[in-house]
């Protein structure tokens, strides 16, 4: 900012502008517009794209603001930049036309077209006509400081989530689906909670458990269901924290995983404010996560360890994006350079010094966080001081952030689509913000439970009740009607197979350094969480973690299907898995079983009897038995949860 | 519509497809960008052979003054350690070894002048994610490879084609996850991903029924696949997004596998004398024996026949339609070009794994008419030299030691890590016939003295002949990514005819 600041001080001081721009060089100017100029439709969107990312939202590059209309025509460090009625003298035209070859506005990105510069001075002949309401200022956080929600009146034991989606159904004219059978409530709960399918002797007693409160039983069982929880969950936390067990960085020690601390944390159901306390304010088993990855060789300095950090932190924990921040001020949103570095000030070994797109600028800033209101953050030369302060700031009461960004994640998870659509960007506001701050307040009074906010949401009527299913195209704006389908991911599919064939994997990596006994009970039976991405699991989009992944793609691809078709790991898991089970048994018990473990329901009429055919009359062959599981996986039943 | 108020209040206007894309992050072209510049492609296809390890442009496309061995050699003394030989071009020479390439000189353009980004101290992988990017890792955004840009922007020349192939590499290896790091498509989503086919003669298997199955019992599978599908519950309720682009992904692998193109990964097809002219003393059906392959030198002579047949898939594969193919000499730490020692004798073989190929891949796309619209280049992640490591104005810490005298044959060869100048081999797709761009120096460093040319524009110059402008850019986290690093990348107009 200071660099074209004093070049607009120096254009100031050296001649006025009008002086600056011959006859000659007007009547090179496009011509104004024709047509009357619509605000809206002409030039908010000019406005938007080519000026707002230096001139409006608290930035004032050259003195020149443009909030809203008074701002547009009152002075700036180059006297007015605008006269209404008089676009052929107003200096922004010249600029944005050319006539100073110095100073052509936008001084990043595209220049105006010979038609945009036509609108503005259309625009401006026509009186600036600035509509009401409209203003391109600094707006104040959103989703920001706790919220209290009154819950309004309700029956007894009714869900809060549903209570507060009543009115919302009603404003927008949904008809809520109606609820789901047990047996789908069963698949997708486990599938949501545990990442499994239910196996036919769990879905046999909870579909015989005639009591009023089963539902609630069930999540309950699979929250308590300690090990199968944080297998599952470990996939989610992996991507966020960009934790693997083979990745680059590894070869040079320029990375560190947490794997230990991150399963017995899932496991023992740590809260979740302890829990980003221990990643923010390192020890020496999460300092993997604050360390980043160092690739060998000079890093460009956006990428530094302590900017990662910075990045991290913000997107994982805040819903905050400060990667373009890290380079320069950000051209999208409010972020600049400086909250970035301030942050990464945290985790600076020395002080640390601004860096513009690898440019020096000479100057260092205070260590704070990004919300400064939230707190103070210590300046101490020691980093463990620092850090300290950072977590307590972080996870303190004043942050209704934290718990609005973690809640929003576990909803988009369980729905398709987040509270706040974009889940790392929490600035946005939710398309029901009181739903938003109660899951969110609700979390933080039950000590930051996890566990305790997923069986709220599924437990709730929303979650129970039939998909919305979506078409190609999407309406123009989201409306929630239910949950979405979604697809398996890819180590749900995995170990999807895993309980139709029997077939596992021998043994986790060696990261986890589990005990002897617990190796013993994982031998043959490990999960795909537990070991390195194979070519199957890279194909269905399990990501190379060296960044962040909050969502996954869920769109089916050719080469995907290409590699559930012929590629060698499924085809050999089913060849293996369709011996053994075609060896033990006959082919309706087969068949029946199949259906069972893989759509939680029994095969109608004509299914038992196409699969039959295949499967082999009577007796399973094993050809026979493997193409049939390879029908089966591939069904959309089996990959999508309904 | 209703006043926006701010920028975040556009999210509630958005279209739902745009929600979409935030949500998942997936990428949308910005063509909104009004300053894409409308080029006529001169290409339909690009071809990458890819001489992994860093190849030795003085011992191979630019070669200086040859100082034979001798015990006692004072290896300043040494710029190249093979005598030149003449091209088909006057004013061209080659390093002895390369004959053949040579005589198609007349075909194409040779840059000598490709100057490496300065990353410090060297790592392979890190140079050669940033040739395939264009990106110096790491990125806080998950780059996708140029193939993966082409396959995006272009899509498959046919649709029974994947658009990006990737042969030769195998990723199970030394700097193996640092390999993967780049050969994806990223961002863009892993429909424009690679296609990996390590093994060119079994890259029929890939486009092939599983291991074991026969075609009669695969379309039955398919057919039952069908039957139950209609049969499922699922199958009978409405339509929902989800299930039909999983059904359409089947529908798109199965007809991919039983394609008429799919016969163009089956090496078993060509005939006998045209898989000999690609690969010497290589027999069909032979198979390498992977514990051999850790042995070094005997690896070396059976990877002639492996870079080899690889170029003779990207030809069957451009014949039916290829858009982007990557044919590697393959990466392995301390093997193939990466001569760390006995860089002399090491050559031999590397020039005699890449001579034919690249002539006869050359010759047969012209004979078939192809040559005109498809882009062949040579290239390498950086040069080596004996003394230089990195370049002569920015030093870098050496990997490799070099005695004050040569006393061992070991010692003979370019063993340093030469980021200044290195040599790129283009041939058809609208480049110049017979020409040179870019002077380096005789005298040792050899550095660039003139012209010289970066992976931006390098990539702009290829994206050009593609019709794409350098400043493309697709949407990822609400910014634009480039297809040159910013947008910046200004195609060497020299090169193109």
């Amino acid at each position: 900012m200071k660099r074209w600041l004093s070049i607009a001080l120096v254009i100031a001081g050296l001649a006025s502008a009008e002086a600056k721009v011959s006859p000659g060089d007007l009547a090179k100017l496009p011509p104004a517009a024709a047509q009357p100029v619509d605000f809206i439709r002409d030039i908010q969107p000019i406005l938007e794209k080519k000026c707002l990312q230096c001139h409006g939202r608290g930035h004032d590059k050259g003195g020149f603001r443009l909030d809203d209309r008074a701002l547009l025509l009152g002075e700036s460090d180059s006297g007015k930049a605008v006269l209404s009625g008089k676009s052929r003298d107003s200096y922004l035209i010249h600029l944005v036309a050319g006539l100073e070859p110095d100073s052509v506005m936008p001084k990043k990105g595209g220049k105006l077209s010979s038609e945009q510069v036509g609108l503005l001075r259309a625009w401006i002949d026509q009186g600036a006509s600035w509509p009401k309401g409209i203003s391109f200022a600094k707006q104040p956080p959103r989703n920001l400081h706790p919220t209290e929600v009154v819950l309004p009146k309700a029956k007894a034991g009714e869900n809060p989530i549903d209570v507060l989606l009543k009115p919302y159904f009603k404003a927008n004219k949904v008809q809520p689906g109606g609820a789901v059978d047990d047996r789908v409530f069963a698949r997708r709960a486990h599938l949501d909670l545990v990442g499994l399918l239910p196996e036919p002797a769990e879905l046999e007693t909870f579909l015989n458990d005639r009591s009023r409160d089963k539902r609630e039983k069930l999540i309950r069982n699979l929250l308590g269901d300690d090990q199968r929880y944080a297998e599952h969950w470990l996939t989610f936390w992996n991507d966020l924290l960009r934790n693997d067990y083979r990745g680059t960085g590894y070869i040079d020690g320029g990375r560190k995983q947490i794997t230990q601390w991150l399963f017995s944390s899932l496991k023992t159901n740590k809260s979740y404010d302890k829990f980003v306390a221990e990643l923010v304010h390192p020890k020496p088993e999460t300092e993997g996560f604050a360390k980043g990855i160092v690739w060998r060789g000079v890093v460009n300095a956006s990428q530094l360890p302590p900017i990662q950090a910075a990045q991290n932190i913000s997107q994982v924990f805040m819903g905050v994006n400060l990667k373009c921040a890290s380079c320069h001020d950000s051209f999208i949103d409010d972020w600049k350079l400086s909250d970035a570095y301030s942050l990464a000030g945290v985790y600076s070994d020395g002080p640390l010094e601004l860096v513009e797109c690898d440019k020096p600028l000479g100057k260092k800033v205070k260590v704070s966080f990004i919300y400064p209101e939230l707190g103070a953050l210590n300046t101490s030369t020691n980093k463990a001081e620092r850090t300290a302060r950072l977590a307590e700031v972080m996870t303190s009461r004043e942050n209704g952030r934290l718990s609005r960004t973690i809640v929003n994640r576990l909803w988009q998870r369980f729905f398709g689509h987040g509270l706040v659509a974009n889940v790392d960007d929490m600035e946005q506001a939710a398309w029901h913000p009181e739903l938003l701050n109660w899951l969110a307040e609700d979390f933080v009074a039950h000590g930051y439970d996890l566990r305790h906010t997923m069986a709220r949401i599924l437990s709730s009527r929303a979650y129970q009740s039939e998909a919305a299913l979506e078409g190609a195209a999407p309406e123009k704006t989201y409306v929630f009607r239910g949950p979405s389908v979604r697809r398996l991911s890819a180590e749900q599919f995995v170990d999807a197979v895993s309980q139709l064939t029997g077939l596992w994997r021998d043994k986790p990596v060696n990261d986890f350094k589990f005990t002897t006994n617990q190796l013993a009970q994982l031998k043959d039976r490990t999960r795909s969480a537990l070991v390195p991405a194979d070519p199957l699991m890279v194909a269905l989009d399990r990501p190379n973690r060296e960044q962040v992944v909050t969502v996954r793609q869920s769109t089916p691809t050719t080469l995907q299907a290409l590699e559930l078709t012929n590629g060698g790991t499924l085809n050999d898991t089913l060849k293996r898995g369709a011996a053994k089970l075609a060896s033990s048994g006959d082919t309706r018990t087969l068949v029946q079983q199949t259906y069972v473990k893989a759509f939680s329901r029994k095969p109608g009429w004509t299914e038992r009897r196409t699969a039959s055919q295949l499967v082999g009359d009577g007796k399973p062959t094993p050809a026979g038995t493997e193409d049939f599981l390879w029908t089966i996986v591939m069904q959309p039943e089996f990959q999508l949860i309904y | 519509m209703k006043p926006i108020l701010s920028r975040r209040d556009f999210l509630k206007t958005a279209s739902a497809a745009t929600l979409a894309t935030l949500t998942t992050g997936a990428p949308r072209a910005l063509f909104a960008n009004d300053e894409l510049e409308k080029i006529k492609s001169t290409a339909d296809t690009v071809i990458v052979l890819w001489m992994a390890g860093g190849m030795a442009s003085t011992e191979t496309f630019d070669p200086k003054r040859y100082t034979p061995y001798e015990k006692g050699l004072d290896p300043n003394r040494v710029l190249s350690t093979f005598p030149s030989i003449d091209t088909k071009v006057d004013h061209i020479k080659f390093s002895e070894g390369l004959e053949k390439t040579a005589a198609v000189m007349d075909r194409g353009t040779l840059i000598r002048t490709y100057t490496a980004a300065d990353l410090g101290f060297i790592l392979h992988s890190r140079h050669q994610f940033n040739w395939h990017t264009g990106y110096t890792p790491p990125q806080n955004v998950h780059c996708p490879h140029l193939g993966a840009f082409i396959a995006k922007t272009l899509g498959p020349l046919n649709p029974a084609v994947p658009a990006f192939i990737n042969i030769g590499q195998r990723f199970d290896l030394g700097e193996s996850e640092e390999l993967k790091s780049f050969t994806t498509a990223g961002f863009l989503g892993s429909e424009y991903g690679p296609f990996n086919i390590p093994y060119p003669d079994q890259a029929a298997e890939a486009v092939r029924p599983p291991a074991g199955m026969t075609p009669g019992r695969f379309e039955d599978r398919n057919k039952f696949y069908k039957k139950l599908l209609s049969a499922s519950p699922v199958g009978k309720h409405g339509s929902d997004y989800q299930k039909e682009s999983l059904l359409r992904s089947m529908d798109n692998a199965h007809r991919l596998l039983s394609s008429p193109a799919a016969k163009a990964f089956d090496l078993a097809l060509e005939p006998l004398e045209n898989i000999r002219k690609y690969a010497p003393g290589y027999e069909p059906g032979q198979r390498f024996n992977a514990s051999l392959d850790r042995m070094g030198a005997q690896y070396e002579a059976q990877s002639v026949g492996r870079f080899g047949l690889g170029c003779l898939l990207a030809r069957r594969l451009c014949e039916v339609g290829a858009r982007y193919i990557e044919v590697t000499t393959e990466y392995i730490p301390f093997l193939n070009w990466d001569t760390h020692e006995n860089g002399h004798s090491r050559l031999v073989s590397m020039k005699k794994m890449i001579d034919s190929p690249i002539a006869q891949l050359v010759r047969d796309l012209e004979e078939r008419g192809l040559l005109n619209r498809t882009l062949i280049i040579v290239a390498s992640e950086f040069s080596r030299d004996m003394m230089t490591e990195g370049k002569p104005s920015k030093p870098i810490k050496d990997q490799v030691e070099v005695p004050k005298t040569i006393e061992d044959p070991k010692f003979y060869g370019m063993h340093r890590h030469f980021t200044d100048a290195g040599s790129v081999l283009l041939f058809g797709g609208g480049v110049k016939k017979g020409h040179m761009h870019g002077l380096t120096a005789d005298e040792r460093p050899c550095k660039t003295i003139k012209d010289p040319v970066n992976i931006t524009d390098l990539h702009a110059t290829l994206y050009r002949t593609l019709g794409i402008p350098a400043n493309l850019s697709y949407e990822i986290e609400k910014r634009p990514f480039y297809v040159t690093n910013d947008g910046k990348g200004k195609a060497v107009m020299d090169v193109l005819g």
